[in-house]
């Protein structure tokens, strides 16, 4: 029996051998590994810093958004979408198409993704599917028009204390917020409040607002941890076969 | 045992069908298991989904052509495949779901070498969450 699991060739075993060069500022044990509930780093301006490789912890808000949300507030049109959608589970999200997953769902992702903080700008590059999203930090508002909805729309952030607070509007229609379904308009205003509670682990709470949509703003909480000693593969979404075997 | 040990948690969480970038329920059934033994005939390394290309052939040497849905090759990747991991000519036995269509697709969940030598974790049924799943990551 042994014998023929002695070369096992997955998960912890041959991760440790696989994109493992050690990342530098992040405090260390005695034995040489992270030690990820050591105090969150500090910038000089006295807040936290957030740069890192994160990934959420589980598929659970990828799967629903609202999975922790007792009832959510559907306008009733967006209602019916929802429940035409879960009829056909899958069936016609972009996603399968291999288009962006959109905010808020790109902090739901299986994938990590890397916070990159400088002056006056946050960029976040996200593994899957090759995305990124500019936070612009330098006190600008958003445009008085967008003329152009996106998939990853137009972010401003700002520091709030020990989080950093996201706003983002101006996204297109064309993503699910969620594999489920969740529908939302271009009228979507999602707030994102990442708060690293230490260093290995870091929590992001998403607000949604729309009002078209849904008749009050309603949230999650996405837990993410710290992928250290590891770096960004390339996904370029190139050939997705499944949406052939939809019925 | 040491070995063991570790084995079985990743098993058993490769089982569970997660939800990730399409709908596993959509287009695999769980209570369908398969266990397919054949030749590969080639891994195509490409995202967001490898696929397995097999060919199994029933008593009477009837040859059957299969496809198997994997992970992503990040996922692979990062779980120890390598892109050679498996080659054509290979004998494999796949263990998974298929199709809820009924055709010759399967939803891989373990790859082994038909001589026991090397067990993959296929990462197929929705993409584990973490990373290389290491059991017990914080």
């Amino acid at each position: 029996m042994n014998s023929a699991l002695i070369l096992i060739a997955f998960a912890g075993l041959a991760h440790a051998q696989w994109l493992d060069y050690p990342s530098k500022n992040i405090p260390r044990k005695a034995d040489g590994k992270p030690d990820l509930t050591a105090p969150a780093p500090r910038t000089p301006e006295g807040h936290p810093t957030i740069d890192g490789l994160w990934v959420a912890d589980d598929s659970r808000h990828l799967g629903n958004l609202a999975v922790d949300t007792k009832e959510v507030p559907f306008q009733p049109w967006a209602e019916q979408l929802f429940n035409e959608r879960r009829a056909h589970p899958g069936r016609d999200d972009p996603e399968a198409r291999c288009l962006p997953q959109g905010v808020p769902k790109v902090n739901t992702l299986p994938y990590p993704f890397k916070v990159m903080s400088m002056p006056g700008e946050t960029v976040i590059l996200y593994e899957m599917f090759y995305l990124y999203r500019q936070i612009f930090t330098d006190g600008r508002d958003f445009p008085k028009e967008f003329l152009s909805p996106s998939w990853m729309g137009y972010s401003i952030g700002k520091w709030e204390g020990d989080d950093f607070v996201v706003t983002t509007a101006g996204v297109n229609e064309d993503f699910w917020m969620d594999s489920i379904g969740h529908p939302h308009t271009s009228a979507l205003k999602v707030t994102e409040r990442f708060h690293r509670s230490d260093v290995g682990h870091m929590q992001v709470n998403v607000t949604i607002d729309d009002p078209k949509a849904y008749t009050k703003p309603w949230g999650a909480v996405i837990k993410q941890h710290l992928v250290p000693d590891s770096e960004l593969l390339e996904f370029v979404c190139e050939k997705n076969l499944d949406p052939q075997h939809f019925k | 045992m040491r070995v063991m040990k570790t084995l079985l948690p990743l098993l058993v969480a490769g089982w569970i069908p997660l939800t990730a970038h399409h709908s596993f329920t959509a287009e695999y059934d769980s209570k369908k298991p398969v266990e397919l033994k054949g030749t590969l005939t080639s891994l195509e390394w490409v995202n967001p989904h490898a696929w397995i290309h097999m060919e199994v052939k029933d008593e009477t040497g009837k040859a059957t052509k299969w496809d198997c849905e994997l992970g992503s090759p990040n996922l692979l990747l990062r779980n120890g495949w390598r892109k050679d991991s498996i080659k054509p000519g290979d004998v494999i036995i796949v263990n998974g779901s298929a199709a809820k269509d009924g055709s010759n697709i399967a939803n891989a969940k373990t790859v082994r070498l038909v001589d026991g030598t090397r067990v993959f974790n296929a990462g197929s049924s929705g993409d584990p969450g973490t990373l290389g799943a290491p059991a017990g990551q914080p």
